[in-house]
């Protein structure tokens, strides 16, 4: 910080409306991510008749067999699908970033698709693939062996760690790729030089020096499996097998224990916290962010015989994530009856007319989505811009403690964040509940790191020297904000409000909480017709869903992908 | 009904809001609504423009043919329903009324400890639709203060595939035999409300011995008990404790499952209906709750493979309910039972 030029500003006797948009900025903090998180440690605390103080909830929710089993779960699921997406992200980002390797493109951007689905679609899929006796795939080997069962077996740990696997991967996938990216090839040209040969340097250059963004990428999955609510809720359920997250739910169900659900959730706080805290010390306070990262060119790798066997390997996890799963979903929502399977009678576009035009639920929940999503878009991104403007440019005292505050719902896993919301706002003084602003809210706060950390990234590389100028000449914070700033940050802008805007559009493990049938939104639709086996409705909201994330995504790449360019020219 | 009194009733409903109506209509409190009412309820309903109800009763696609039938009788009054089980709309409408929300009219469970409950909290509104004494005179006085009534009348039994078993459970102890390895559906109690009376009605019968039993099986566990059917249907499992209603439809509609009510009892569900007393379309929500009593609604029911809550309205099987054997979990014992089922059950069977 330079002394003078915050003094300067703070001596400046000219009102200046920039402070308005802040102040209002914090007020939205205060009520979006400070007010949930201490609510959620008060009604830990509470006897929810008397209102007393207690620590009875911790006692009881850690002392019953009933309520340990679900953690050890979690672990062995959590540590397995980081372990399994780990080993399969890193060889993929290794090969799509340094090999020769046909079909990259298609690969990455398959990568891309994999990490947009929903674990929860990705899950309903692979039930329809894979139940063990009415799976298609099952029904297929039995088809074609005569054997009496088929291998495959969804309903169970394995199974749920399998599809959220897939799901997982292009977490290590991405870390890695960016750390390949920008890992100087003067390195490797000089270990290639002193005779090391491709698989060598692979092993004792790339991989030490991606080691950071390896264990960054396990660190993610490990926490996506452990906060992760809808995979769990379809497919542990019928294996009789209990997580955090589903016995979270159950603690939401009649007789209601939310006190029991707070205490219970606090744990899985506080690991979350200390993991992200490990990572942003191996990473050394690195950012990854979906720029790409410029870095120097290297020669591929040639596979050369490897290249066919390798190719149909690496095409394997993007199969069983995009290609298997989208092929049931699309096959569901075409047909009359799931159950008959694709013969030519069972056509129909029943379901996309039933969804669009004649259901007044769906219709609405589409609706919902969008304007929720959309508004709580622009909210994380206004915060976004005037916090990160106000502490990258040292305009306020405490900055330290803002970008903490923004940052912090990255800990909070969903379904955690909406028990604090729910706490916080279902009562007197502000009853949102049942209201969409709950929804918009929990969505906002739980995305806003993303904006967060893209638009401070952005500023950072901003000189002030435009500011400053704009500012000489005689304008107000707030105009050469608006007439300097804002239009240089308007890509990073319109990328950090996407990647709040697709999370938000199928968003669950909040919404579950937090949503009532007037504000049902396409998740909890879909959650909704889960059971009682109404596969076709489900499928289609499915497909809906993914059509119109897949189609922003697009947008998004190409509008990325065009500012990179730019920026290199 | 007189022109006069209709438009005095318009002018009140319309001049002021809907809630100066419900006092007018609801004045003889407990007294039967008679047809003239009807008339001036559905043209209160009909400013109130729709009725929202939330129900665990049938599938979906039984909710959607009452919902139809409901706007033939009915133009010009729209109706958003979700479906969904027991103890999760329960819990969506114990979340809002925590907060002080009311959004809900008419609430459609399965377990009729969830009305026990409500009634404490005084959140039901008494009402005695016009034409209640068309269903059997053994169900018209669900709640003796007229706070909730039947809404459904359902079957807890056994389905199965026939392909595949030729003889199913005939009792319900025999779901525990080996030969039934493996191929066991049920329904959560903790979910279903269907399933809550059956695991209760068992308990009470046979102990929890007979879960531990049907443990050894490995049963699949879903969450509704529809899924049971969705598990037979689609090859999944063959056998469950399942509801008579979408079985039949499934059948109907030739897939390869069969109904069986067991020798020592189906379990007879009397799934209640209720209106709130701070329901934002009070009459529409009344006029609704009157239509479970009509021949459509029974009719739609049938559509459906439903049972008919009216004996006039032949079921689809040509069951009967006096042919058929049949127990019933009493109120007072559901609400201390499904509790406790529910604490055993996720000892028994881990979730």
């Amino acid at each position: 910080m330079r002394p003078s030029e915050s003094n300067a500003g703070r001596r400046s006797v000219r009102f200046d409306p920039g402070a308005i948009v802040f102040v209002i900025a914090l007020a939205a903090l205060a009520i979006m991510v400070v007010l949930p998180l201490g609510w959620l440690l008060f009604t830990s605390l509470q006897i929810p008749d008397t209102g007393r103080l207690t620590l009875g909830n911790y006692v009881e929710a850690f002392s019953k067999s009933i309520y340990l089993g679900p953690i050890l779960n979690s672990l062995i699921l959590a540590t397995s699908v980081a372990t399994i997406a780990v080993l399969v992200g890193t060889p993929l980002a290794w090969l799509v970033a340094r090999s020769d390797l046909p079909g990259r493109a298609l690969l990455r951007a398959a990568i891309v698709a994999a990490f947009v689905t929903p674990s929860f679609l990705g899950a309903q899929a692979w039930m329809l693939l894979a139940a063990p006796n009415s799976g298609w795939l099952n029904k297929w080997f039995v088809g074609l062996t005569h054997a009496e069962h088929g291998p495959l077996n969804i309903y169970s740990l394995a199974g749920a760690i399998f599809v959220m696997s897939l799901y997982n991967i292009p977490y290590t996938f991405t870390f890695v790729s960016g750390a390949l990216a920008g890992m100087p090839a003067e390195l490797e040209d000089a270990a290639s030089i002193l005779g090391a040969r491709s698989w060598r340097r692979a092993f004792t250059i790339v991989l030490p020096l991606a080691l950071p963004a390896i264990i960054a990428g396990f660190i993610m999955s490990f926490l996506e499996a452990l906060a992760e609510f809808g995979a769990p809720a379809f497919l542990l359920i019928p294996a009789r097998q209990q997580v955090i997250t589903t016995q979270l739910y159950l603690f939401f169900q009649f007789p209601a224990r939310i006190e029991l659900a707070a205490a219970y959730a606090m744990p899985l706080l506080l690991v979350t916290a200390a993991l992200l805290f490990a990572q942003r010390r191996l990473i050394g306070g690195k950012r990854y962010t979906m720029i790409g990262a410029k870095g120097s060119r290297h020669n591929l790798i040639r596979l050369g015989k490897w290249r066919w066997p390798v190719v149909g390997l690496a095409f394997v996890p993007p199969l069983l994530a995009i290609g298997l799963p989208y092929a049931a979903l699309l096959g569901t929502s075409l047909s009359k009856a799931w159950g008959l399977g694709p013969v030519p009678g069972n056509l129909t576009l029943h379901w996309y007319q039933w969804a669009i035009f004649d259901n007044h639920e769906t219709q609405s929940a589409i609706l919902h989505s969008f304007s929720y999503g959309f508004v709580a878009a622009t909210i994380a991104l206004v915060i976004a811009v005037a916090v990160a403007f106000a502490v990258t440019r040292n305009l306020v005292p405490a900055g330290g403690l803002l970008s903490f505050v923004c940052m912090a719902p990255f800990v909070v896993p969903g379904i955690i964040l909406a028990i604090g919301f729910y706490s916080a706002f279902s009562h007197k003084p502000l009853l949102l509940y049942g209201t969409a602003w709950i929804l918009i809210l929990a969505f906002a706060t739980r995305f806003l790191p993303i904006a967060y950390s893209n638009i401070t990234t952005a500023l950072q590389t901003l000189s002030v020297d435009l500011e400053n100028a704009a500012r000489t000449l005689g304008a107000g914070r707030l105009r050469s904000l608006f007439t300097v700033t804002v239009p240089l940050l308007r890509t990073a802008m319109l990328s950090a409000w996407l990647l709040v805007f697709i999370p938000a559009l199928r968003e669950l493990s909040c919404a579950i909480f937090l949503f009532t049938p007037r504000t049902a939104v396409i998740s909890t639709v879909i959650f909704d017709y889960s059971d009682a086996g109404n596969f076709e409705a489900v499928a289609t909201m499915g497909i809906l869903i993914m059509a119109i994330t897949l189609t922003l995504v697009t947008v998004v790449y190409r509008l990325l992908g065009k500012s990179v360019i730019e920026a290199q020219a | 009904m007189s022109i006069a009194t209709r438009g005095q009733f318009l002018t009140l409903a319309g001049g002021a809001t809907a809630a100066l109506a419900v006092p007018a209509l609801a004045e003889a409190r407990g007294a039967a609504v008679n047809d003239a009412d009807v008339s001036k309820l559905y043209a209160a309903a009909k400013k109130e423009g729709k009725v929202v109800w939330w129900t665990a009763h049938y599938a979906q696609d039984a909710a959607e043919r009452v919902r139809d039938a409901f706007k033939a009788k009915y133009p010009g009054i729209d109706v958003e329903f979700i479906r969904q089980t027991a103890q999760v709309i329960y819990q969506r409408l114990s979340q809002d009324l925590k907060a002080g929300i009311h959004q809900l009219d008419v609430f459609a469970s399965t377990d009729e400890a969830h009305y026990v409950e409500l009634k404490k909290q005084n959140v039901l509104a008494e009402f005695a639709p016009a034409d209640i004494d068309k269903i059997p005179e053994q169900f018209r006085n669900l709640d003796t203060d007229g706070t909730y009534r039947v809404g459904t009348l359902a079957f807890v039994l056994v389905n199965y595939n026939p392909a595949k078993i030729p003889q199913p459970a005939k009792r319900w102890p025999q779901l525990g035999d080996g030969r039934f390895k493996g191929q066991i559906t049920l329904g959560h109690p903790a979910f279903s409300g269907y399933v809550g009376n059956w695991v209760v009605a068992m308990n009470d019968i046979y102990g929890w011995e007979y879960f531990k039993n049907i443990a050894k099986n490995n049963p699949k566990i879903n969450r509704s008990i529809y899924d049971t059917v969705t598990d037979i249907v689609g090859g999944e499992r063959t056998i469950g404790a399942g509801p008579d209603s979408l079985s039949l439809e499934k059948k109907a509609g030739g897939n390869s499952i069969d109904i069986f009510y067991p020798e020592d009892d189906s379990v007879l569900i009397t799934a209640p209906v209720g209106v709130l007393k701070e329901a934002p379309h009070p009459n529409a929500a009344r006029l609704f709750e009157n239509f479970f009593y009509s021949k459509e609604y029974s009719q739609a029911l049938v559509k459906s493979s439903c049972f008919p809550l009216r004996s006039d309205v032949p079921s689809v099987n040509g069951a009967k309910l006096d042919k058929i054997r049949w127990t019933r979990v009493k109120v007072d014992r559901l609400a201390t039972g499904v509790p406790e089922v529910v604490a055993k059950w996720r000892e028994t069977f881990g979730v």
